[in-house]
């Protein structure tokens, strides 16, 4: 980690001084075997005038005197006359202490049992030296103050030795006395640094070891209360990067210390391009090394930090009321801190919803599109598909998207749709792909995440702008969060689907129409009336499904979904509900099932074929009567009732027009097998869809359960 | 302003449904009696347009024809607070004021002769819509004007807008009291004749109903005009609710009526209303769910057609089709689960011979109109029973022709002249068999009635008829 930190983070390094003068860092000790003829020479020089006196030769009590002072030195790490300090070979941070051989034992021993304590201090002061540097992080640097002022008590108590020992009230046993208590503190922490420089760590796991070593050493109160202020020193700077994360939003990290890390190539603009809500998801996200006393709500953390950003980024300036009590001063096993953040996280969080619901209307923006791409209010669809008839039935290729546009704008101007300030978001696009194949391309963007050659499977030859005709809405910044483009083409596929049902419709009234234009012809028994009964059968059929698409789907779905937004308590939340209301509709609205959708489309198709022969098939029905009838149309009041004597005559002929007849029967037969083979798939597949048993009630008319 | 409407009111009750008509939407649309939009009539998303424009000072005109043969009604309309409402020049009154005193022949002959001056109206108003829909003709059957001139309007709508759909809210007479009208059973019968020739689709208002729910259901003892014309224009704006307010379907006229009518010639719709209020009369306030609403729909005595059937009959009465348009706070799970009850109780009795289901459409309510209850709801029904209605019509005809009272009054107008009476006799048949056709739509077999030799089709086809196997059903 600290590599990859020190990659990405260019640290300011320390100019090297420390470095070329050894004597300011501690680290002027030889090593045990150095070869170097100066250090050789300087020691030599060093030692020369007490050489000839080895410290055997005083008696004991001056002995004691001298290692005495020798231990004072040591204790500070400075060798003395007959206590040396070397490095151990090969060992960067290793040094042993040695005393002179002639010592007396017990002064010998007694010496070496303070040792330890000297070593622990070199090793800390050399610790604390080199975590200084810049690119060590906050944390290293924290921790390191925090020694070094321990390090100044604990100088602090050698100078006070010093001067009881001056007055000549100090014994060995004294020191020894006296250096016990620090003994265990002071290992304890010359073992914490030897880890963290073993391991060259920074940053959290810093803190985790500072933890992990307070937790082993429940035992020993001293060493761990010591510990656990250490953690608490070390973890401050850590707590300040935090406090600015979860109160402002601002990473405020130099050297890459900080568990969140920021993707700043992701742009929020992104997201009304982008399939999987990048910026969203992937602008801010967890790093490796989360403190272990923020590993459980880390994820909490990040959206707390996440939420202020997008306040931020549009351009609201909020603050934390509650300021100073709330603060991460601590995070003791009180779980204060937890608290702290729980604030912070129920603040951003309801912050933002406020914003998101109140000052950008997000409700109102999803009641828009609902009004548009799911034709909730679709009096305007009426009007456009009757201004657009003839530009919608071009080949695709042929097709102005521009004049669709401005026709769509008049539609809305001049409907329902005026007094709704957001119908200028709404614009057309004419998509490339029909319906189905759009559908299997996004299956392969869930199941797969790639794009397999969907190209490779054939289009059905010319599809024309009724199957490709689409509606956009443009979604602007924060509500592009909630309303990403990956949801807006699951609107705009439910919206295909409509538009086609819709279309179907109409063009059913039309042939509705054209039988009622027969209305004066006493129709009784022939062909036509056998028609009017097919039309008003797939009328219901097409009624029925779209019926069952808005008021059994869209509606009770979009109810659900608007309650539980209200009573969302966060972004994530409203996106959650928002995305399962979207796949909830593609799914009911048969769109995932694709045995059933070919079987509608089938039908559709076929209502399709019935409608345009309609106006064939009545007029060839009644042409024996239709030219006697123009050429007397003018004639006024008597007309009807000369027509009404003549239509016997006409319908009497329809009936030996067999080939009107066969070509209702026709298709009369193949629709009605076409709707009854849905019978079997719908009770098939509502075994695991339940909701199909709607749509089988409203297009068969029968109850499912028991049923096959 | 796409898919407008003109409204054509002709004769005394046509303008008198008309202007209570007009009353309930301008209080929907928050228009004041003056056709200013109100201050707080602010909220948008419905489409008034539909049946106003906007003059040049943004006020609201009702797209109306009031049109009458006597001055007496018009002419109150004239001096009510409405008078600015209306275009002033879509008030046809006839220069000598004299009416049709009660004969169709008369209204009839008079249409013919102003139809120049009517047409030239209808035309203006059709000239001032982007795509016009169609004509609303409110009118009653039994008078002279709305039942005579109505017919010659009808059947000059038919010739000169072919391609524009025609909808009737027809007032059937009282059956109950006798009339003043002795020659009603005549003028109902010609009416009848051009409203199943000429209309696509009949909003029957029997007045024998209106006045028995009225009594029954509202408690008022006598009732007046006023009163049942209110009921009247409660049907009527609840039934263009879609098209004001616009949902996911019904927001056309054609698409509404086309899923309510099987054959061109069946196309007389029952309604029904719950729950019923009318001015001023405090009523009890009820607990109004979906299903509540559905159910108070399909009880007959809240059905604004009287059924004259007998017992044996009426149970083999079946709807054709139905749509129940609900208006207010619904939560739309409910639907679901109302219709479903429906259907378990078996409460709707439906024809067998195709598909049939109740249609729901929810509608909104209007923000600007209180009401105690929070969902109301109208039936728009094709059922068979309406062809008891009819042949009613025909045997009171029937009793009168034998005796060949009243003739003479007919006589003295050209469609009768030379005592040519054939015109009774076909529109005689001709009702005859609509109710041929409706008893006939009762029967499972209905899709091959008449056909001389529906085998000769069918070979081969062991189930051909529209609706789900027979042998699936429970």
């Amino acid at each position: 980690m600290e590599n990859s930190a020190s990659t990405s983070i260019s640290s300011l390094s320390t100019p090297p001084w420390n470095l070329e003068r050894p004597f300011l860092t501690g680290r002027f000790h030889q090593e045990s075997k150095t070869t170097s003829r100066f250090a050789e020479l300087k020691l030599d020089s060093f030692r020369s005038g007490w050489q000839e006196n080895a410290i055997g030769c005083y008696d004991a009590a001056i002995q004691e005197l001298i290692v005495i002072d020798d231990l004072l030195s040591a204790l500070l790490g400075i060798e003395g006359r007959y206590i040396s300090i070397k490095r151990v070979h090969g060992k960067e941070d290793e040094v042993s202490f040695q005393v002179d051989a002639s010592m007396d034992l017990a002064l010998q021993e007694l010496a070496k049992r303070i040792f330890p304590l000297c070593e622990s201090f070199l090793f800390i002061n050399q610790f604390v030296e080199s975590r200084s540097q810049f690119k060590k992080g906050l944390v290293n640097h924290a921790f390191a103050a925090a020694l070094r002022a321990l390090l100044l008590d604990y100088q602090a108590m050698v100078a006070q030795l010093e001067h009881q020992f001056r007055l000549g009230r100090l014994s060995i046993q004294g020191l020894w006395f006296y250096c016990q208590p620090m003994m265990g503190s002071m290992q304890a922490l010359s073992a914490v640094t030897w880890k963290v420089s073993a391991n060259d760590i920074a940053g959290s796991a810093v803190l985790n070891l500072l933890q992990s070593q307070a937790k082993a050493m429940a035992g020993d109160n001293a060493v761990r209360s010591l510990l656990e202020k250490m953690t608490q020193y070390a973890s401050n700077a850590y707590l300040g990067i935090l406090e600015r994360w979860i109160y402002e939003g601002v990473i405020d990290d130099p050297y890459g210390e900080f568990f969140i890390a920021e993707n700043k190539s992701l742009r929020k603009e992104s997201l009304n391009q982008d399939y999987d809500t990048k910026y969203w998801r992937q602008r801010y996200s967890l790093k490796e090394g989360i403190p272990t006393f923020l590993a459980n709500i880390a994820g909490m953390i990040l959206t707390t930090g996440k939420y202020l950003n997008v306040m931020r980024e549009c351009g609201h300036n909020v603050q934390l009321p509650v300021s100073e009590t709330l603060k991460l001063m601590s995070f003791g096993s009180n779980h204060q801190y937890l608290e702290s953040i729980k604030a912070a996280y129920d603040f951003s969080s309801s912050e933002l919803l406020k914003l998101v619901l109140e000052k950008y209307d997000l409700i109102g923006k999803l009641r828009s599109i609902k009004h548009y791409l799911l034709l909730d209010q679709g009096d305007f669809l009426v009007h456009f598909m009757d201004i657009a008839r003839d530009e919608l039935s071009k080949k695709l290729d042929e097709i102005s998207v521009e004049k669709l546009q401005s026709l769509l704008d008049v539609a809305l101007r001049t409907t329902a749709a005026a007094a709704d300030p957001c119908h200028e978001d709404l614009t057309c696009c004419v998509e490339r792909m029909s319906l189905p194949k759009s559908l299997r391309a996004l299956k392969d963007l869930v199941d797969s995440r790639t794009l397999t050659d969907i190209n490779d499977q054939e289009e059905p030859m010319g599809i024309t702008g009724l199957e490709a005709f689409s509606l956009s809405y443009k979604v602007r910044w924060p509500l592009s969060i909630v309303i990403s483009w990956k949801s807006l083409s699951k609107y705009q596929l439910i919206f295909r689907f409509l538009f086609h049902c819709k279309h179907v419709e109409r063009q059913l009234c039309g042939a509705w129409q054209v039988h009622q234009g027969v209305r004066s012809l006493n129709i009784h028994g022939t062909s036509i009336s056998r028609s009017s009964l097919l039309c008003r059968a797939m009328l219901k059929f097409i009624n029925s499904l779209l019926h069952y698409l808005t008021f059994e789907v869209l509606e009770p779905n979009w109810h659900v979904m608007h309650n539980r937004i209200q009573t969302a308590k966060s972004i994530d939340e409203v996106i959650q509900h928002h995305d399962f209301f979207l796949d909830k509709c593609l799914r009911e609205c048969l769109l995932l099932l694709p045995q059933l959708l070919k079987k509608v489309e089938k039908l559709k198709l076929l209502c399709l074929q019935y409608a345009a022969a309609a106006q064939w098939l009545i007029s060839s029905s009644i042409d024996p009567c239709k030219s006697e009838e123009s050429s007397d149309s003018l004639v006024g009041s008597k007309k009807s009732k000369q027509c009404y004597g003549k239509t016997a005559k006409g319908a009497k002929l329809t009936t030996s027009n067999s080939a009107v007849t066969e070509s209702i029967l026709k298709f009369e037969k193949e629709f009605n097998s076409e709707l009854q083979s849905l019978g079997p798939i719908l009770c098939k597949s509502s075994q695991a869809e339940p909701y199909l048993t709607h749509l089988a009630q409203w297009i068969l008319g029968i109850e499912m359960t028991n049923r096959f | 302003m796409p898919r407008e409407i003109i409204t054509l009111q002709v004769g005394q009750c046509g303008n008198q449904i008309g202007m209570e008509f007009w009353k309930q939407l301008c209080l929907e649309h928050g228009i004041s009696k003056d056709g200013i939009l109100e201050d707080f009539a602010t909220q948008g998303g419905d489409r008034k347009d539909v049946f106003f424009y906007q003059a040049d000072d943004q006020h609201y005109i009702p797209r109306a024809l009031l049109i009458d043969l006597e001055p007496r009604v018009i002419n109150g309309i004239q001096n009510s607070e409405y008078r600015n409402l209306y275009n002033h020049e879509n008030i046809f009154v006839s220069d000598h004021g004299g009416g049709a005193g009660n004969i169709w022949a008369s209204g009839y002959d008079q249409g013919k002769g102003v139809e120049e001056d009517i047409m030239d109206m209808i035309d203006r108003e059709a000239d001032g819509s982007d795509s016009l829909e169609g004509f609303v003709l409110c009118h009653s059957i039994a008078g002279g004007t709305g039942s005579g001139m109505g017919s010659y309007l009808l059947e000059t709508l038919n010739d000169r807008y072919s391609k524009k759909l025609v909808q009737t809210y027809s007032v059937f007479p009282n059956q109950m009291e006798t009339s003043d009208v002795v020659v009603q059973p005549y003028n109902s019968l010609l009416t009848l004749k051009r409203l199943t020739l000429n209309a696509d689709c009949v909003v029957v208002l029997d007045n024998t109903a209106l006045n028995r729910i009225a009594v029954e259901r509202l408690h008022l003892s006598n009732p007046t005009f006023a009163q049942t014309n209110s009921l009247v224009s409660t049907v009527m704006s609840a039934s263009t609710t879609t098209l004001r307010y616009p949902g996911y379907m019904n927001n056309d006229l054609v698409g509404l009526l086309a899923s309510l009518i099987p054959t061109p010639r069946c196309h007389f719709l029952m309604t029904g209303y719950t729950p019923l209020t009318v001015e001023r009369q405090a009523n009890v306030i009820r607990k109004t769910t979906v299903l509540d609403v559905m159910r108070r729909l399909l009880q007959t005595k809240n059905i604004m057609v009287s059924s004259y059937a007998r017992t044996k009959e009426a149970s083999q009465a079946k709807y054709i089709s139905i749509l129940n348009i609900i208006q207010g706070e619904v939560d739309p799970t409910q639907v679901h689960e109302s219709l479903q009850r429906i259907r378990e109780r078996k409460l709707v009795n439906f024809i067998e011979w195709g598909p049939a289901s109740i249609q729901v459409a929810l509608s909104r309510k209007s923000p600007y109109v209180q009401t105690a209850h929070r969902v109301s709801g109208l039936m728009l029904a094709s059922h068979t029973s309406i062809r008891h209605l009819f042949s009613k019509c025909l045997s009171q005809y029937e009793k009168l022709r034998k005796k060949q009272a009243f003739l003479d009054n007919y006589r003295k107008f050209p469609m009768f002249a030379d005592n040519d009476l054939s015109e009774f006799d076909e529109s005689r048949d001709i009702i005859e068999s609509l109710v041929d056709e409706y008893k006939a739509c009762e029967s499972p077999d209905y899709i091959k009635w008449g056909m001389e030799d529906p085998d000769q089709f069918l070979t081969g086809e062991g189930n051909a008829s529209g609706t789900a196997d027979p042998s699936l059903a429970v």
